[in-house]
């Protein structure tokens, strides 16, 4: 009996340890270390807290936009200017109707009632990107040029969180910030970077980039000093449906490639068709004296280019390959233009990978940011380099604004000579 | 002409014997009866045996017995397990011998045969043996003999599913095991197409086990290809000597908790009946059904797959969007949306390209399709059903001639390269016998039916795609990805509304939808592009032994011994390169021989030696030496060099089967060279070219693995015979592993961007060329206290060295396991109660599968049960649990979560 009682309680002792440690463990979980959440304020309440910064949040609650920023779920970049940005871009607005030392109440009476609620929410939304882009994020541009580099940039396009055609999802208006010749949203200055927020992060700009609604072709056909260049346009397009991505009306004139336009002005087109008719006179036996006089006669229009008679001289497929030679393949601005000479393909080396392009030279004084000049050379050894036709004042629009001219397929500079490819 | 006089030879030796059936004649009739002579039951299955030879018989299940005796007096012994043997002389015939066993608690008589090829005393045995009788199975607390095994010294397994246990020793541990045989009745168990044995759902029923043996570690020297890890050797019941109806059935529950599937039952019901009919002729007739709700994976955790193996990681379904869940299927389906998406957006959306750019820092973005968990897809139930049957017919005292059929049906799942769930897989074994006491002839044949067995995984990444083709989903996905983050939403949050759109409509796994076209797709087979597994394939094996031991025991005790095996391929064309009317065969054989010599009364000394052939591959001799020396009466040393081999798979010689993501799985006959144009067209290394390094790869002849082991250990009595005590040590060393190896193939054969949808992509059977080493040793304790309680414990190590840097081993051994048991075999009023309680512990370790890698956490389970016996009936009723504290736990990461199981059982007539 005594045996079975000690054996008794080893057994009880026996089931009694397992029991306690018969616990299997989970398989082993591999987690993430968790995120603190933010102490930071949203990007509503930094706006608020920025006594510079209240006009553009007169902005934003005039756009309806608050709701937009004030989402912790999302995140954005704001390019973000100054109070004395919006009062001097009121000011330009109203033609001067509105002084830039008049109380901030007056800018704030002018957003409330004179901007439509649709602009003010199209300009905040162009100035917003939906992601979290810090100074260190925007890359330096790269201006190494050559066929087996496709990744020739000079600025990085985000897109912003305006959508122009709502029935387009993913259709947005892009912005461009680079940090080359400083830092820039498009061709804006940005004063001051990586305001933090728990939502996002802003970045002081000197004034609004304000979204493009035209397209390119809409200011080359429209524009006066650009008629010749409208007619080219057209001739190089002859027998080619305008609806068809080959024709450089549709190039020009659908969101889609970001592009730059070199536009050469009306009269840089009559010295050079001059030359150009004029020489092909002469090859045929004119005498050199009536052969100019000739062709003077001839490229004094723009109607020159549906010339019949010019037609062997000014090939759709030659005017073609002399306006792609004006195109760059990405959007440039003045500022975003080399100091020293450096090539850049332009459309035509989708044809000619080899060809050696266009060079591009812009001179800034510091310490005024803006590009005091800009250049850019064809490969025709024995002429000089078009100029660049810079805005009288930096940041000025159409119909007046000559470079930097905003569209939303690219960016069009004016110039004063026309490039030729060979 | 020679085979015709072979067979004359062979047409008058079965008549001869026939004849000698005359030899019975003018005898006298003794009978009796046996009983307990501590509980007073009836004792069945009690070896009646004529002293001085072979003549005997046995007790029938009522414990009487009838012997033809030519003359009297005769005097016999009586003997039955668990039994003190005694001897009694009869002087006549007319009288009922009543004749009363005391019950033996005398440890380490076991006799074996598995470890030589003839019987010997387990602790005489010259290698490492492991033996379960039929008793210590109906002791144990255990639903399923398969869990007994586990109990073993130095024996892990892997269960896939509640039946499908795949036990195997010293390493290498896989549901499925290529290098671990196992034989029932001597009949290699392995399913031909698959290559592994599947004896769990297809071999003895419970009532029907007379023993199961164990041999560890390396053991081709007597069993032939495989065994590198070890032999189970299971043999059932004689009807000459086990008689009479039995039943068992075991009600149970699982699933207790809820937290896997709602309690469910469990139902085993087995059935054996054997009967002799005279002194030549018996049969038996074995059923068992098993219906339960299956364990089933339910590991959810994050799953990296990488070309040549993974690793868990965080994240979830809704924090990553390239998640994989370990057992949720469907979610394999992956793509690069920055490589395979963003340039057709960017092609339409220029001025998105720079943004494309910006998104996950410009790094790949990795999405996976919505999976359905293994619960989801898998029929729930596991049902299992065996039958088996055989004639035995004594051709003379000497001779008896056995033909037996197995048959076994089931649903169960185990873990390959992926899941796999075999529904209503079917497997027959057939075999005709001839025994006598110094030899042995055996044919059969295995005929294997894949039924509706699928890979789960194919069927449900077939499934999405059945419901919206990827290129329709990923487009929506992006579509509402790019929006989501144009409109400023966090890469997460933007991922997540992405999958949610791209899912509107995406059936649930219990919609009629979803069930109609995922069985649709799971009849077809993968030749057809659906999932199903299609697998008729044959095994035909003749093997014989012969005891010359008669003839040279003079210098040594010897047998030789020979098979021949046909394997004979079916899939018409969906597994492997064979056509519809024309499988492949491959031939084997091999032959062996052994010689044993006593040098003195104490030491033993055996050399055997096998030299096998596959017409595939190069003939392998694998040698043994052995050394037994006697240090007292009971006590043994034993001593041993062993040698295994295996030759590659079927399915490592002739798969040739598109598996998804561009990739072909081929074998590594020669055939596939000029099928695929090896020889004309380059492979190239895909691994170093994904990375950017063009590396030719050539075809190299595949060569069987092999290993070698020492061992030395020792067993015996102490105590006064009541302590038995079993301690070994080895050291193993594994060459020539076989793995796979990813190769592409470019048109033209210049090597070109992988995204070129014209490329091929092969996985080919390869050699490591590196050695790995093992080691470990095992000590088992049993010890019997008074009162019918005895207590058990063991301890075994196994460890993998000089593991070269990046070489997966696939060892999956913990270096450290206990088992450690308390029972009682008779108690209380009559002692007619019972008890067994067995706890296991096992370290946790790195498991490497090639469905998953990841971290094993110690695993420990509880079994315990309470019996009653009634001796009249000869019943028992057993209240038992299979993990008693229903802590679940996997023993293999990849496989199914294993709870607790509680059962009540009632046997009739179970002995």
């Amino acid at each position: 009996m005594q045996t079975i009682k000690k054996i008794s309680s080893i057994i009880a002792l026996f089931i009694s340890i397992i029991s306690i440690s018969s616990c299997n463990k989970e398989l082993e979980q591999v987690n993430e270390a968790p995120v603190a959440p933010s102490t930071l304020p949203k990007l509503d309440q930094s706006l608020r807290d920025n006594a510079d910064f209240s006009l553009y949040y007169a902005l934003v609650v005039r756009g309806n936009q608050l709701s937009l920023i004030n989402d912790s779920t999302r995140s954005f970049t704001m390019f973000v200017p100054g109070n004395a940005g919006i009062k001097a871009l009121i000011n330009a607005l109203s033609g001067g109707f509105v002084p830039t030392n008049a109380p901030n109440v007056v800018f704030e009476s002018f957003i409330n009632t004179q901007v439509p609620v649709a602009q003010a929410a199209a300009i905040v939304q162009y100035n917003t990107i939906p992601q979290v882009i810090r100074a260190s994020s925007i890359p330096n541009t790269n201006f190494v040029f050559g066929p087996t580099i496709p990744n020739t940039y000079f600025n990085f396009s985000y897109p912003s969180t305006l959508n122009p055609v709502d029935t387009i999802p993913l259709l947005r208006l892009n912005v461009f910030p680079s940090k080359i010749n400083g830092n820039w949203l498009n061709n804006v200055p940005i004063f001051a970077l990586d305001r933090e927020a728990s939502n996002g992060v802003i970045h002081q700009t000197a004034t609004l980039a304000i979204p493009a609604q035209r397209t390119l072709w809409d200011r080359i056909s429209t524009d006066t000093t650009l008629k010749y260049l409208k007619a080219a346009v057209q001739r190089a397009d002859s027998g080619v449906a305008p609806v068809s991505s080959s024709s450089l009306v549709w190039v020009l004139s659908n969101f889609g490639p970001d592009i730059t336009v070199f536009a050469p002005v009306d009269t840089a087109f009559q010295k050079t068709l001059k030359l150009v008719i004029a020489q092909a006179l002469i090859s045929q036996g004119l005498p050199p004296q009536t052969a100019l006089q000739l062709a003077t006669n001839l490229s004094s229009t723009p109607n020159v280019f549906s010339n019949p008679l010019l037609y062997g001289a000014l090939t759709a497929q030659t005017v073609k390959g002399i306006l792609v030679y004006h195109i760059l393949g990405k959007r440039a601005y003045t500022n975003n233009m080399p100091t020293t000479a450096t090539a850049f393909p332009t459309l035509l080396n989708t044809v000619f990978a080899s060809h050696p392009g266009v060079k591009l030279k812009a001179t800034i004084n510091p310490p005024n940011p803006f590009v005091a000049s800009a250049t850019v050379k064809d490969v025709y050894n024995n002429s000089p380099a078009a100029n660049i036709i810079i805005n009288t004042s930096p940041l000025t629009p159409e119909p007046y604004g000559t470079s930097d001219q905003e569209y939303i397929n690219g960016v069009l500079h004016k110039i004063d000579a026309v490039l030729l490819p060979q | 002409m020679y085979m015709n006089k072979n067979y004359n030879y062979w047409i008058a030796f079965v008549l001869l014997n026939f004849f000698c059936v005359n030899a019975f004649a003018q005898t006298q009739k003794i009978n009796g009866n046996v009983k307990n002579g501590q509980s007073k039951e009836n004792v069945s299955a009690a070896s009646i045996l004529i002293n001085g030879t072979s003549t005997g018989t046995f007790t029938n299940d009522k414990g009487n017995f009838d012997l033809n005796v030519k003359s009297l007096p005769v005097t016999i012994s009586i003997s039955a397990v668990g039994f003190e043997t005694i001897e009694k002389t009869i002087n006549a015939a007319s009288e009922k011998i009543q004749i009363t066993l005391n019950p033996s608690n005398a440890l380490g008589q076991e006799v074996v045969v598995s470890a030589s090829r003839v019987q010997e005393k387990i602790l005489e045995s010259p290698v490492s043996i492991e033996r379960v009788s039929a008793a210590t199975i109906r002791t144990a607390p255990s639903a399923n003999f398969y869990d007994i095994v586990k109990t073993l010294k130095g024996v892990d397994v892997t269960t896939a599913s509640l039946t499908f246990v795949t036990p195997t020793t010293r390493g290498f541990n896989s549901s499925g095991n290529y290098r671990f045989n196992q034989l029932v009745d001597g009949m290699d168990n392995q399913a031909p197409g698959l290559n592994f044995s599947v004896s769990s759902i297809v071999g003895l029923s419970e009532l029907d086990i007379d023993n199961i043996e164990l041999l560890q570690g390396a053991s081709s020297a007597l069993y032939g290809s495989g065994g590198m890890n070890g032999t189970m050797l299971m043999t059932s019941k004689n009807p000459f000597k086990y008689q009479g109806f039995s039943i068992m059935a075991k009600e149970g529950v699982m699933n207790v908790d809820g937290s896997q599937n709602d309690p469910s039952s469990y139902h085993n019901f087995t059935m054996r009946f054997a009967k002799k009919i005279n002194e030549k002729f018996a049969f038996k007739i074995n059923a068992e059904y098993v219906k339960a709700k299956d364990w089933r994976g339910v590991d959810n955790r994050n799953y990296a797959r990488l070309a040549t193996g993974g690793h868990i990681t965080s994240g979830d379904r809704n924090t990553d969007p390239n998640y994989d869940g370990v057992h949720v299927y469907g979610d394999e389906t992956t793509i690069d949306l920055r490589a395979l998406v963003f340039p057709t957006v960017a092609a339409s959306a220029p001025f998105l390209q720079n943004f494309l750019d910006t998104l996950n820092s410009g790094k790949t973005i990795f999405v996976s399709r919505t999976g359905y968990t293994e619960k989801q897809v898998v029929n729930p139930y596991t049902i299992n059903l065996k039958f088996s049957g055989a004639l035995h017919y004594k051709i003379t005292p000497k001779i008896e001639a056995i033909a037996a059929a197995y048959w076994g049906s089931g649903n169960t799942a185990y873990t390959g390269s992926e899941r796999y769930y075999l529904e209503n897989f079917k497997m027959g074994q057939y075999k005709l016998e001839l025994n006598h006491k110094d030899w042995t002839i055996r044919g059969f044949t295995t005929r294997e039916n894949s039924g509706d067995s699928y890979n789960t995984t194919v069927a449900t990444r077939l499934f999405n795609e059945s419901w919206k083709p990827s290129q329709t989903w990923y487009g929506d996905y992006t579509t509402a990805y790019l929006t989501a983050r144009l409109n400023g939403a966090s890469d997460g949050d933007a991922h997540r509304a992405a999958r949610a759109l791209a899912d509107i409509g995406r059936p649930e796994y219990n919609d009629e939808r979803f069930k109609k076209s995922y069985d649709s797709i799971r009849s077809k087979t993968l030749a057809e592009g659906g999932a199903k597994l299609y697998d008729r394939s044959r095994l035909y094996s003749g093997e014989a032994t012969y005891n010359l031991s008669k003839f040279t025991s003079k210098y040594a005790d010897v047998i030789v011994g020979g098979t021949y095996k046909i394997y004979e391929l079916i899939s018409d064309g969906n597994l492997f390169a064979d056509y519809p009317g024309n499988p492949i065969h491959t031939h084997e054989y091999g032959a062996f021989t052994q010689a044993t010599r006593k040098i003195g009364n104490r030491l033993k000394l055996a050399v055997s030696g096998r030299y096998d052939k596959n017409e595939n591959f190069k003939g392998r001799f694998t040698p043994r030496a052995t050394a037994t020396f006697k240090l007292a009466e009971y006590n043994h040393v034993r001593v041993s060099y062993q040698t295994a081999y295996r030759f590659p798979s079927n399915q490592q010689q002739w798969i040739d089967l598109g598996v998804g993501s561009g990739v072909r799985l081929l074998g590594s006959n020669k055939h596939f060279r000029k099928k695929y144009n090896f020889d004309t067209n380059q492979l190239y290394d895909l691994e170093a070219f994904s990375v950017g390094q063009v590396v030719k790869y050539n075809v190299v002849d595949q060569k069987p693995e092999s290993s070698t082991s020492f061992e030395t250990g020792y067993k015996g009595l102490l105590a006064k015979g009541k302590l038995l005590v079993d301690v070994y040590g080895y050291y193993g060393q594994y060459q020539d592993f076989t793995g796979r190896k990813l190769v592409a193939q470019f048109v033209g054969g210049v090597p070109t961007n992988l995204s070129d949808t014209t490329n091929r992509y092969y996985s080919l059977p390869v050699n490591s060329p590196d050695k790995v080493k093992t080691y470990g040793f095992g000590i088992s304790m049993d010890y019997r206290l008074p009162k019918n309680f005895a207590v058990g414990f063991n301890l075994a190590s196994d460890v993998l060295k000089d593991v070269p840097a990046d070489f997966v081993a696939f060892f999956n051994a913990p270096k450290y396991k206990v088992n450690a048991s308390i029972s009682n075999s008779g108690f209380g009023p009559d002692k007619r109660m019972g008890f067994n309680v067995a706890y296991r512990w096992q370290q946790s370790y790195f498991y490497q599968g090639d469905f998953v890698y990841g971290n094993l956490p110690d695993v420990q389970t509880l079994n315990a049960q309470i019996s009653y016996k009634l001796p009249t009936s000869k019943s028992i009723i057993k209240l038992g649990a299979n993990n008693l504290l229903n802590s679940y736990y996997y023993d293999g990461v990849g496989s199914a979560q294993i709870g607790g199981l509680y059962y009540v059982s009632f046997g009739f007539n179970v002995y």
